[in-house]
C-alpha cells in the first residue's frame, strides 16, 4: 500500500508527458487479490492469471517503448547543447566573431538553463526506469505469495534486461553533461557562502526541478524501513544531504490542463 | 501469412493499453514516435475459433495477433521454452502447439479447444488476443533475449559498440536492436536503441547531403550503410532532430514545451528570491544526488537479484544431489562450493565506486556482520518456501552451507569495509 502511494505521488508530481507511461501497479495489485481469491476454481482464477500476464508484459513493453524514445531525444539534445555552446562561445565569446559580452552573457545563461534542465530530465528518466523495475519487483513478489508460484525470480532477471532498466547510456549522458556544466560554468566560492545561509524555498508548480526533489523524497520514503523486509528488500536510503532535499517545500501540486 | 482470423475488437487490450494508440499493440510508442513506422503492425489477427472453449486457460494458441511475422519462434514445443518458467500454473498459460492444430506456421485456426472459456463471444476473442500477445511475446522471445543479451553483455554495453547498427542478430530476421524487447520481428515495427555513436554516424550523413533540410531519409539511410537500419528509424529520427535544432532557444525539444511555461512561473519564484546562478546551482545538487542515489539502488537490485539466482542454484543443485544420492549431506557440501568461484567474479565486476556505496549502505543498513547470519537464513528460507519441493533436510543444508562459505557477495563486501 505504501509504494502503491508513493507511486501514485510520482505519477501526478511528473512531467506531464509521462504520467500514463508508468506502472499500472493498482491494476496488477487488484489482479493478484483476484487471482488469490477467485471463487470459481478454474475460470476465475485462471482467467485473471491470464490477465495479469498480459498485463504485466503489455506495461514492459510500454516501459521500453517509452525509454528508448525518451533516450533517442537525449542522445540528440545532448549532441546539439554541446554544439550549441560552441557556438556561442565561438559567436559571442571573447575570441569569437562578433564578441559580446552581454550577448555572451545572456546566451550563456540561457544555455545553462537549459542544460541544467536537461540534466535534470535524463536525471528523471532514470528514476522512471527505476521506479518501474521496483514496481515490478513488488508486484512479483505479491503475486509469488498470494499464488504460491514462482513467477518472480525468472521473471525479474528478463526484466533486468530489458531495454528500459538499462540505463547505462542515459546516466553516462547525465555524467558528460555535469562535466560540460562543471567546465564551463565553474562553480565560484561565493555560492558556498549562500548555502549555509539558505532558507526554505518554495518549489511552486511543476518542473524538473520540482520532480527532481519529489522523486528524491519519494524515494526516501520507499526505502524507509519496511514491514516486509526481507531478503529482497532495500536497505533504507542514506542521503547525505538530505537537509537540503527537505528544506525544499514543495506546493500541492498544480493540476494542469 | 495471413490467418483466416477475423479482426476482433480487443476491450481486453483497451483496458490495459494506457498507450494512446490503445487499438495497436502494445509495443508502439507516444504520439512523439512516428507512427508510420509502427502502424503497419495494427491490423489484430485474431484467431478464429470455433466454439469451443474450455474452461481455465489450460493452453492457448500460439497465434500472433499483433506481431504477424514473428512465426518461427512460436513453433517451438513448449517444453523448450518453458524450460526457463518451469512451473505449472506458467505451464498452463504457454502451453501452446500441442493442442494447436497447426496449420500455418503461426496463425492457428482451430485451436479453439484451449481457450478459455466465454459466454461473451468478445470475451472470447480477446482471450485470444491477448494469449497471442501473450505467447508470442514473453515465451519464445523472451528466452531469446535471455541468449541474446547474454551475448551482449559479454560484449559491453550497448553504447561501446561500434556506430554499426548494434544488433547482436539474434533471430534471422534482425530488423531490431540487440537490447530490443523482441516481441516482434517485423521491419515495419522496429525498436531501435540508438547510440551516441550512431547519432554522429547519423550527423556525418546529414550533413553531407547539405543539412537537416536537406537531408533526405533514403540518402541518410544510404550513407550511413548500416546492417539493420532502415528507413523508419531514419525518418523519425530525422524528424526528431529537426524539431531539436530548431527550437534550441525556448526549449530543448517538444516534450519540455509545456515543463518551460511552467517553469518560468517557479523559477519566479525560485529565482527572484536566491538568485538565478543559485538556484541553477542548486537543482544541480539535488538532481546529481538523484542520479547518485538512483545507480546505487540500482546496483543494490542488481545484487539481490544475483544473490536470488545464486541461491536458486544452489537449491537446484542440492536437490539434484538429494535425488541421487539418497540422503548423503556430505556429498551435498562438497558440491556446493562449485558454483562459488564462478559467482565470485560477479562482485569483482564492480568498481570500486560501487563497493564503496555498497560499504556506505552497509554500516547503515542492516547488512553488516552482525545480522548477516539471521538475514541469510531469512533469505533462504523465503527461497526455498518458493521452491515448494523442499524437504526440511535440504533447507538444512543449504543453510549450513550458506553460513560456511555461501553469499560470497555479502561476505566480500564485509571484508572490504
Amino acid at each position: 500500500m505504501k509504494f502503491g502511494k508513493r507511486l501514485k505521488q510520482q505519477i501526478e508530481e511528473t512531467l506531464p508527458a509521462w504520467r500514463d507511461k508508468f506502472l499500472s501497479y493498482k491494476e496488477l495489485k487488484k489482479l493478484v487479490r483476484l487471482i488469490s481469491s477467485a471463487e470459481s476454481p478454474e475460470f476465475g482464477k485462471a482467467d485473471a492469471g491470464a490477465e495479469f500476464m498480459y498485463l504485466l508484459n503489455n506495461e514492459i513493453d510500454k516501459f521500453n517503448a517509452f525509454f528508448m524514445e525518451q533516450e533517442e531525444d537525449f542522445i540528440i539534445r545532448h549532441k546539439e547543447l554541446q554544439q550549441r555552446i560552441k557556438r556561442v562561445i565561438d559567436t559571442w565569446g571573447p575570441g569569437g566573431t562578433k564578441p559580446s559580452e552581454a550577448e555572451y552573457k545572456d546566451e550563456m545563461a540561457k544555455v545553462r538553463k537549459d542544460m541544467v534542465d536537461f540534466h535534470g530530465e535524463m536525471v528523471l528518466l532514470v528514476n522512471y526506469s527505476n521506479i518501474n523495475y521496483t514496481g515490478l519487483a513488488k508486484i512479483l513478489k505479491k503475486y509469488d505469495k498470494r499464488t504460491g508460484g514462482l513467477l518472480r525470480l525468472p521473471f525479474i532477471q528478463k526484466v533486468l534486461q530489458q531495454p528500459f532498466f538499462v540505463t547505462d547510456l542515459v546516466s553516462k549522458l547525465v555524467k558528460e553533461c555535469e562535466n560540460t556544466i562543471d567546465q564551463v560554468f565553474p562553480v565560484e566560492v561565493e555560492a558556498e557562502i549562500v548555502k549555509e545561509q539558505r532558507e526554505a524555498i518554495t518549489v511552486a508548480g511543476k518542473g524538473i526541478f520540482r520532480n527532481t526533489v519529489a522523486a528524491l523524497l519519494s524515494m526516501q520514503e520507499i526505502r524507509r524501513g519496511s514491514s516486509t523486509f526481507g531478503h529482497f528488500s532495500l536497505p533504507p536510503l542514506d542521503l547525505p544531504d538530505s537537509d537540503l532535499i527537505h528544506s525544499f517545500q514543495l506546493n500541492s501540486p498544480i493540476t494542469t490542463v | 501469412m495471413s490467418s483466416p482470423l477475423p479482426a476482433l475488437t480487443s476491450p481486453f487490450k483497451d483496458k490495459y493499453t494506457t498507450l494512446p494508440s490503445s487499438s495497436s499493440s502494445p509495443s508502439i510508442a507516444t504520439s512523439d514516435m512516428h507512427v508510420s513506422a509502427l502502424t503497419h503492425v495494427q491490423r489484430p489477427q485474431n484467431p478464429t475459433f470455433s466454439s469451443q472453449s474450455s474452461r481455465g486457460v489450460a493452453s492457448l494458441p500460439p497465434v500472433n495477433s499483433s506481431f504477424p511475422q514473428s512465426t518461427a519462434s512460436l513453433n517451438h514445443t513448449p517444453g523448450n521454452e518453458d524450460a526457463s518458467w518451469s512451473l505449472d500454473q506458467l505451464q498452463k498459460f504457454l502451453d501452446l502447439p500441442e493442442n494447436a492444430a497447426a496449420p500455418a506456421p503461426n496463425q492457428l485456426a482451430e485451436s479453439g479447444t484451449d481457450v478459455m472459456a466465454s459466454e461473451d463471444h468478445d470475451k472470447k476473442t480477446d482471450w485470444h488476443e491477448w494469449a497471442d500477445d501473450f505467447i508470442n511475446v514473453p515465451d519464445p522471445d523472451w528466452s531469446r533475449v535471455l541468449d541474446d543479451t547474454n551475448v551482449l553483455d559479454s560484449k559491453l554495453k550497448v553504447s561501446k559498440q561500434q556506430p554499426q547498427f548494434h544488433q547482436n542478430q539474434p533471430a534471422p530476421h534482425g530488423e531490431f536492436s540487440s537490447n530490443t524487447y523482441p516481441s516482434s520481428t517485423t521491419p515495419t515495427k522496429p525498436r531501435m536503441r540508438w547510440t551516441p555513436e550512431l547519432h554522429e554516424a547519423f550527423l556525418e550523413a546529414v550533413n553531407l547531403l547539405g543539412g537537416s533540410e536537406r537531408a533526405t531519409p533514403k540518402g541518410i539511410l544510404k550513407l550511413m550503410n548500416v546492417e539493420g537500419l532502415t528507413i523508419y528509424h531514419v525518418k523519425s529520427h530525422l524528424q526528431k532532430y529537426r524539431t531539436a535544432r530548431y527550437m534550441p532557444e525556448s526549449s530543448e525539444g517538444t516534450s519540455e514545451k509545456k515543463v518551460t511555461s511552467i517553469e518560468k512561473m517557479k523559477s519566479i519564484d525560485l529565482k527572484t528570491s536566491i538568485g538565478i546562478t543559485e538556484a541553477l546551482r542548486m537543482q544541480m545538487e539535488v538532481q546529481k544526488q538523484l542520479h547518485e542515489q538512483l545507480e546505487i539502488q540500482r546496483n543494490l537490485q542488481l545484487r539481490i537479484e544475483e544473490q536470488g539466482r545464486y541461491l536458486q542454484m544452489m537449491f537446484e543443485k542440492q536437490k539434484k544431489v538429494e535425488n541421487e544420492k539418497s540422503g548423503a549431506p556430505s556429498s551435498a557440501l562438497d558440491e556446493a562450493p562449485s558454483p562459488l568461484p564462478g559467482l565470485k567474479h560477479l562482485p569483482c565486476n564492480n568498481d570500486k565506486s560501487d563497493s564503496e556505496a555498497l560499504q556506505q549502505d552497509h554500516s547503515r543498513t542492516g547488512i553488516d556482520p552482525g545480522n548477516a547470519g539471521s538475514k541469510n537464513e531469512k533469505g533462504t528460507a523465503d527461497v526455498s518456501m518458493k521452491q515448494k519441493a523442499l524437504e526440511t533436510e535440504s533447507t538444512h543444508h543449504i543453510e549450513k552451507n550458506d553460513d560456511e562459505s555461501g553469499f560470497p557477495v555479502l561476505k566480500r563486501a564485509r571484508t572490504e569495509k
